[in-house]
């Protein structure tokens, strides 16, 4: 699985950065930053950084290579 | 040196000061920002986005009752520990925690229950073509929605509508003259919290509140009492007198365009989400959001010195020509930027996907029911300024069936 973000969505409110920090994080510009891949032991911060964030712009896709 | 640019004074404090004027939108049309005597007020949108989320602006109302002569008490207490006035690592922690109860997945399941709640406030006046807005519906149905989220009775909800009312006098340049009656009622609801904290980590039931008792996190611990107690008063104090203002705001907005409102009536499924929107954008509750800056930064032309106020105007930055076309016209059918009535940032607010619900649900039951929406002498607005709505509004309509 990947995280991915609709850039075209994201305001970068970084809620995402609270909840997950491991996988999200606000660069010094104000611009989110953030890593498709991810252990599984940050999943559970993951789906709390999707729940949160206000634009809804967040979504986990199952690589096809894995599928 | 480089020259001043040209800005402008905006009169805020003054009874005759509207958001929507000529005279703020000259001072918009000249530069980013206007002068105030409460400090800057940010103008355009590209500015307000980049600003309300600058790591180096916070909320800055931890001062707000000190600055009015309150320096102790229970609301003091309260306030200083509330997630809006809390910042960096302690904000953070218990953000973390009660974000997930509040998301779209969450809210979901309530939707049922907001629709037949306005159906159920509509059809007690839709017979006669006429009512009193603010108090026939939107207090109802802005404090009964919060007692569903917290699991209060729904038939103390004028009890609570009072208390928030009161502790909202806690925002009020009159906080000190009140300040008793705050205190008092911080008390009482310090002490319904506890009731209801204690009855729910003893038998935890569907409501979003038992979510939260029962929230845990393997590195932030879990909430604790007093955490869930100063949350629940802050979910009275920041969902009720918002929810309810806004809707006022809304219906006055959609008064003005009758063809948008037969549009969101034609099709409400499909407009609802957008009529929020559109409403939040040209008549925001919050006329502006406050930060404070925590240290000197420089943005564009401006060295913007420590413990400076901002004030970012929202429905000046939404109607900004820059980034909206017919920028002060609601359009169901336009493809808008997102506006700011819901501040942004770490302290985004946490209960706009239930504002957006249920304001959504209470726009689209009036639409499909009532037409020709007017609203009649005799309205009572707050200034145009801060946290702006109704306390009255009378209103009448035809009954479509
Ligand atoms: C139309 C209705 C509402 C509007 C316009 C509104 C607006 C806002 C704004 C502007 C802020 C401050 C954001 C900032 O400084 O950047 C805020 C914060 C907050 N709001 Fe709302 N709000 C509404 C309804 C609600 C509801 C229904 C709830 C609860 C169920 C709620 C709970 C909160 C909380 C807890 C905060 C503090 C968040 C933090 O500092 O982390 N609001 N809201
Ligand atoms: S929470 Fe959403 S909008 Fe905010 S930075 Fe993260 S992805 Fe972007």
């Amino acid at each position: 699985m990947k995280i991915f973000v609709e850039m075209a969505k994201c305001e970068n409110h970084g809620q995402c950065a609270i909840s997950a920090p491991n996988n999200f994080e606000l660069d010094s510009d104000g611009n989110l930053r953030y890593q498709e891949s991810f252990g599984e032991e940050d999943l559970h911060d993951i789906e709390d950084a999707i729940d949160s964030c206000p634009l809804q712009a967040i979504s986990l896709d199952r690589d096809p290579t894995y599928a | 040196m480089a020259q001043e640019p040209e800005t402008l004074h905006l009169d805020i404090s003054s009874e005759y000061f509207r958001m929507d004027s000529e005279e703020v939108r000259k001072a918009r049309s000249i530069h980013w920002y206007a002068r105030t005597d409460w400090g800057m007020a940010v103008l355009s949108y590209e500015d307000s986005s980049f600003l309300l989320k600058h790591p180096l602006l916070t909320q800055g109302s931890a001062k707000w009752p000190a600055q009015h002569g309150v320096t102790e008490g229970h609301f003091d207490r309260w306030w200083q520990k509330t997630l809006l006035v809390l910042e960096g690592d302690e904000h953070n922690r218990i953000r973390r925690l009660v974000n997930p109860a509040f998301s779209p997945r969450r809210i979901q399941p309530l939707h049922e229950r907001f629709r037949s709640l306005a159906n159920s406030l509509i059809d007690d006046w839709v017979g006669v073509g006429k009512t009193e807005f603010a108090s026939r519906f939107a207090a109802p149905y802005a404090t009964r929605i919060l007692c569903m989220i917290l699991g209060i009775d729904e038939r103390d909800w004028k009890k609570i509508h009072q208390l928030a009312s009161t502790i909202g006098l806690g925002l009020g340049i009159t906080i000190q003259e009140n300040i008793a009656r705050i205190d008092e009622a911080i008390a009482e609801l310090t002490r319904y919290a506890k009731f209801l904290v204690r009855s729910r980590r003893q038998s935890p039931r569907d409501d979003i509140l038992s979510t939260l008792v029962e929230t845990r996190d393997t590195d932030d611990g879990k909430l604790s009492d007093q955490e869930l107690i100063n949350l629940i008063i802050l979910l009275i104090f920041a969902g009720i007198d918002t929810t309810r203002n806004q809707l006022a705001l809304s219906v006055e907005a959609f008064s003005k365009q009758p063809d948008q409102w037969e549009k969101l009536a034609a099709n409400p499924d499909h407009y609802a989400a957008k009529a929020v929107e559109e409403a939040l954008r040209v008549n925001p509750i919050g006329r502006w959001i406050s930060r404070e800056a925590a240290d000197t930064i420089q943005h564009k032309e401006r060295t913007i010195e420590k413990g400076t106020t901002l004030h970012l105007f929202t429905l000046t930055s939404a109607t900004d020509p820059a980034a909206f076309d017919n920028p002060d016209r609601i359009d169901l059918d336009a493809e808008r930027a997102p506006h700011f009535a819901f501040g942004g940032g770490i302290h985004h607010c946490l209960g706009h996907f239930v504002a957006r619900a249920d304001i959504g649900i209470a726009l689209s039951a009036m639409a499909t029911r009532m037409k020709d929406l007017r609203v009649e002498e005799g309205a009572e607005w707050l200034p145009d300024s801060g946290n702006t709505g109704a306390n009255k509004l009378p209103i009448t309509f035809s009954r479509r069936f």
